[in-house]
This record gives C-alpha cells, structure tokens and sequence, in this order.
C-alpha cells in the first residue's frame, strides 16, 4: 500500500503440497534476489483472491508463479497472460491470473503493460514439505527464467519473451 | 409418500454443510435441516498440548477469522496464569480483532450476498459472483475490496501474517505498534470509512424490495446473546455478555467467561457435527438464541462512536423492540464495519497505543481457566483445563455458529415451508433457503476449504430413492 513498486510477482501454492509449493519457494527465493530493489515487490498467497486485483492495478508488470498439473513435472514454462473475465460458477475464494487481470481492469481502469506466468510441472502434489526430483532438478532454471524476466520487466519496455524452457 | 430435497453442498458459505427439506405425501414441508458434515477435533488432539500453545492451535480452526481464536484462547491461558495484560496489549488486540471483522464482514457481504442483493435471488446462478457485482455496480465492487485490503492489511501489519499470525500470546502480544505502522493504518482509514458509506447508502436503497425475504427469513422471536461494556456500549475483546429476551427484556447480564457454563448449555442433534448451545434455564430447544450482528445491536443501547450510533439509532427504527428478522443481519454487519473503523481510529489516538511494554509473563497459578470475544459472527468462547505441568487435560469451545444453529434450522424450515410448493421448486428457491443460511455467515469449517468448484446439486428424491426432480449448478 506504500510505494507502489513497478513489477510485483505474485505466487500461489501451498508449501505443505509437495511441489505445490514451488510458487512460495520461488517466490521466497525472489524476495531476497531482489530485496534491496524497491521497484520488486513479492506476495505469496495459497489461493488468489479478489482483492488482488488491486495489487495488479498498481504495477507495470506482474509476473505470476504456480505450479502446473498439466505440463510434464519439472518443466518450467512461461506463458502470455490475457485478461479474462470470469465465467460462470466462479468461486469466491480463488481465482485464476486472467480473472485477476480482468478483474484490475474493469474495476480501475488498469492493465499492466506485461502480465506472463511462470510455471512448473509438478509430479506430486500430495501432503509432504519437499519437492519431488523433478521439481527438484528444475529449480535452478526456473531461478533463472525468473530472474531474466524481473531484469527484463525492469530495464526495457519490451516485454519478455513467453515460452522460454528448461 | 415422503420425498426429501437435499442442497448440498450450500454455496457462498465458510465452509461446507448440506440443507435436507422433507415433504409429506402431499408434497408440503414437513421438516429441514441444515447440516455441518465436516468433523474437525480441535478440542480433543489438543489434548497433552502446553497451554501456551493453545493460541496458535487454535487460530488453525478458521482461515477467515483466526484473530478470535487467538483472542479467545489467549483469555482462557491469562485465566490459567492469572495476570492482567497491559493496557497498550489490550489495546492492540481490539484493534486486531476489529480489523478482522472488518475483512470478514466484506468478504460476507460482498463476496458471498451481495450478488444476491444487488443482482436479485432469481438472477443468472451462473453470475452470482463477485465479477457479476462488478459488471453492476462497480463501485461497490471496489468498496468491498478496499474494506477487505483494508482489515487484511492491518492484520499484517500487526501480526505480520494476513492469516494465523502469531503475535496474539498468553500475556499479551509480542511486539508494540511501531510509529510507522500506526501512521500507515491511519491513511488508509478515509478510505475505508468512503468504501463502508457507499455500502451503507446502497443496501438501504435495495432492502425495501426484499420485504417478502425479510418476512421469512428466520424471522421469528429468539433470545440474543452479545458482549457489551459496562456502559450498554457494543464490544468485541472484553466486557461481558449479556442475554436479553424477544421482547428487549435483559434475562442475563455480566456473564464472564468463568459464567459462562452456569448459564450457556450445549446439546447434540444426529444430523450435524456442531453442536446446538441454548440457555440453561429454559432448556433445549427453549432456550435456544442468536449471536452475530443482529444481536449485537439489539443488545447494545450505543456503539460507542458517533457515525455507528446514528447508524443504530436508525437501524432501531426497523422494529419495537428486537429487530427479529434475520435478513437484517446484513444491514446490522455493515454497521458493525463502521463501528470497527472508526473504533480503531479512536484506538490510534490512545496516548499509550506505542507504549512497549505489551506483554505479561506468568506461569501456571490456575488449573482451569476460559476466555470469551466476539467472532464476526458472534461470540466465540474458549475453555481450558490443564495439569500441574501446563499441559492441556480438556477443552470445550463454543463458537458462534453452533450457538446460531438452531436459529439457521428454524430458519430454513420457516423458508422452505413458504418457498416449496406441491413437492417442486426453483432455482430461486433453492438460493433463497441457501440465502437463508448466509444471512448469518456461519464459518463451518474454514480452515479446510476446497480447490476447485463447489457443485451444487438438489435432488427431490421419492421415499424408494427414485428422483422426482432435480436443479444442478456447477
């Protein structure tokens, strides 16, 4: 709510999940990458919910971090984010980065110029408070992409490039 | 030939629970239920446990309010240890607790009602959603995010968690409110108060067109049970409860948590995990009562701050006596958000808000002790008994919920009996009896809420299982 930063990267995930919680995890991780940089800020949620669209509304770039169901485990992905309004039976309590978005943009008028998100493919989202190796393995890429994206966020008005991999 | 309606799950709820409606041959309503089916045993596993950790096990009960299981429990330890918290601690946790009402009551009334309110009981089920109250009445869309942000962020700035934080201990809290905190919370107030004014205006614009709701809508004469200061003023964190009777009448008053099972009973019903708490004198169901918003203000004589008190004296003027409506637990939980507002923007003002010295220490001095605090949806009240070590040995804890649950059974009973006509229904009904049940925002399980979708499917089952009919929403 003070000094709005310019780039917020907003993850979800629940670190008690397995590899759901890669999203915390890397989130954590971006926190101190970045932590003397005021123009990052970093939110971690297990579910998103509405209010954040009042976050996005506030930033330049958003970059979301989750963990996918449906790409291979340990792949790390990075998708264009659209706005998209939600369809019916939306829940109250989460919902999804375009529903986000759209959300931001009917309620104050606002998009950011770059919206992407970062995933990993996960193999196990049973209850443990580790990763799978898969996940594992692939951390040290998805620190990377991350990275590069926020520096590129950053430092150009281009946005970055989606689909980058492992 | 008896058929039975079942609702399950209902929607826009904390948590899960299923509603029965059960016809007689003759297709009329016989009898509902609405059932909690979700088990929990907080107060066994608990058991063994130090009591100083009570708090913040207990805070896991509920993702939505954790703040009055903090509050309450940390009561029923100081009981145990026998210390009186600092004023500055006090203090802090009111505000807490206020906070935690506020982003509570925005997440009852404009995520979970408002659709309904604003976009009507027979509109599109599809678009009952926060995104349909957006398309309507964006403004208010924002208001209700802006009190929402506005309670969550104080909490975080408090107790440096949004959820479950861990600053509430036995004694008090573990660090004071630095300067740069207070100023923060402090801006963020005009905000709030514009975002609460906006709601206020628009709901008494509307509620007039749901007078047929408000008419069957568990409106019927109970008993109402709140906290309340020594000045008949509306409380959250301390004073002491009070009991009154349909007609206004004070049954029971400066009930304090060691009271509390003198005067507050709990019995068991087979369809439902929460228990039923009613008033000892009059037995159960007899003395069954209400919690929440709506009995607040029909208790209090003043909020205590000046734009909630012409709020209440307005709200008053809905009934003589007790306002017995329970629709009106809508309007009675916005003027509960500008109570907490402008309560909290009093508690900023304390010349004492930054003392540090915020935390008692004691050991065990007591083997049994209990703490009480209102939850948004009513009061809420923690009972502990330990051994010479500290150790956990009982615990009982009577939450809001299971003190409205009577109230929300007749409730949809009085609803179904005037929505289900000839064994058939409607969408609109169906959402109506569900309607029925979030007037009072019970929190039947929040902690463990579900991802993904929450079906929602009523059959009309014939007494040899056949389906009579059926209303899917998905």
């Amino acid at each position: 709510m003070l000094n709005p930063a310019r780039c917020l990267i907003l993850a979800c995930g629940n670190t008690l999940r397995g590899d759901d919680g890669v999203g915390p995890w890397l989130c954590a991780w971006a926190e101190e990458r970045f932590a003397s940089d005021p123009n990052v800020r970093t939110l971690s949620r297990q579910q998103w919910t509405p209010e954040l669209a009042a976050e996005i509304a506030e930033v330049e770039s958003v970059l979301f971090i989750d963990c996918s169901v449906e790409s291979a485990a340990g792949i790390v992905r990075m998708t264009p984010v659209e706005p998209i309004a939600a369809g019916p039976g939306l829940a109250t309590h989460h919902i999804g980065a375009s529903e986000l978005l759209a959300l931001g943009q009917e309620l104050y008028n606002s998009l950011p110029r770059h919206a992407l998100l970062l995933t990993v493919g996960a193999d196990s989202t049973e209850l443990s408070e580790t990763f799978s190796e898969a996940v594992t393995a692939a951390l040290p890429e998805a620190c990377r992409v991350l990275e590069s994206t926020i520096l590129q966020f950053l430092t150009g008005p281009e946005a970055p490039a989606p689909d980058q991999r492992a | 030939m008896t058929q039975t309606i079942t609702i399950d799950p209902v929607t826009r709820l904390e948590g899960h629970g299923k509603i029965t409606i059960q016809l007689n041959g003759q297709g009329e309503v016989e009898d509902a239920h609405f059932h909690v089916t979700q088990v929990r045993g907080f107060e066994r596993f608990s058991q063994g446990r130090p009591f100083y950790e009570m708090p913040s096990l207990m805070a896991r009960i509920c993702g939505i309010c954790p703040v009055s299981h903090l509050i309450a429990s940390a009561k029923a330890c100081e009981a145990i240890m026998a210390v009186r918290i600092p004023h500055t601690a006090a203090q802090l946790r009111r505000m807490l607790n206020l906070a935690q009402m506020v982003q509570s009551h925005a997440l009852s009334f404009f995520y979970l009602s408002s659709p309904d309110l604003l976009l009507g009981m027979d509109s599109d089920p599809a678009m009952r959603h926060i995104f349909g109250v957006v398309g309507a009445k964006p403004e208010l869309g924002r208001a209700g995010i802006a009190l929402r942000r506005f309670g969550q962020h104080i909490i975080e700035l408090l107790g440096n968690k949004r959820i479950h934080p861990g600053w509430v201990v036995p004694g008090g809290v573990t660090e004071p409110l630095a300067a740069a905190k207070r100023d923060e919370i402090l801006a963020m107030l005009p905000e709030a108060y514009a975002g609460i004014k906006l709601a206020l205006i628009a709901y008494k614009q509307i509620a007039d067109t749901f007078k047929p709701e408000i008419e069957v809508f568990a409106n019927f004469p109970s008993l109402y049970m709140g906290l309340v200061n020594e000045d008949d003023s509306v409380e959250f964190t301390d004073g002491a409860l009070r009991l009154i009777d349909a007609q206004g009448n004070v049954v029971e008053d400066g009930i304090t948590a060691n009271r509390f099972t003198e005067v507050i009973g709990e019995a068991v019903e087979p369809y439902s995990y929460t228990k039923f708490a009613y008033y000892k004198p009059l037995g159960y169901p007899e003395g069954s009562y209400r919690v929440g918003p709506l009995a607040r203000l029909n208790i209090a004589k003043t909020m205590g701050t000046p734009l909630a008190d012409v709020e209440l004296a307005e709200f008053k003027q809905l009934a003589v006596g007790p306002v017995q409506g329970s629709f009106h637990y809508h309007h009675a939980r916005l003027v509960d958000i500008l109570y907490g507002i402008e309560k909290i923007e009093q508690i900023l003002t304390d010349p004492l808000i930054l003392d540090k010295h915020v935390r008692a220490v004691a050991g065990v001095n007591r083997l049994e002790g209990a703490g009480q605090a209102e939850a948004p949806r009513g009061t809420l009240h923690h009972h502990y008994k330990v051994d010479e070590n500290g150790l956990i040995t009982w615990a009982n804890l009577v939450i809001a919920t299971g003190q409205n649950n009577n109230a929300m059974n007749k409730g949809v009973l009085q609803a179904a009996k005037h929505y289900v006509k000839d064994g058939k229904f409607t969408e609109g009904m169906l959402n109506r009896v569900e309607a029925v049940v979030r007037t009072f925002d019970p929190c039947l399980s929040c902690s463990t809420h579900a991802f993904g979708q929450m079906p929602l499917a009523v059959s009309l089952l014939s007494a040899d299982g056949e389906v009579m009919d059926r209303v899917i929403r998905s």
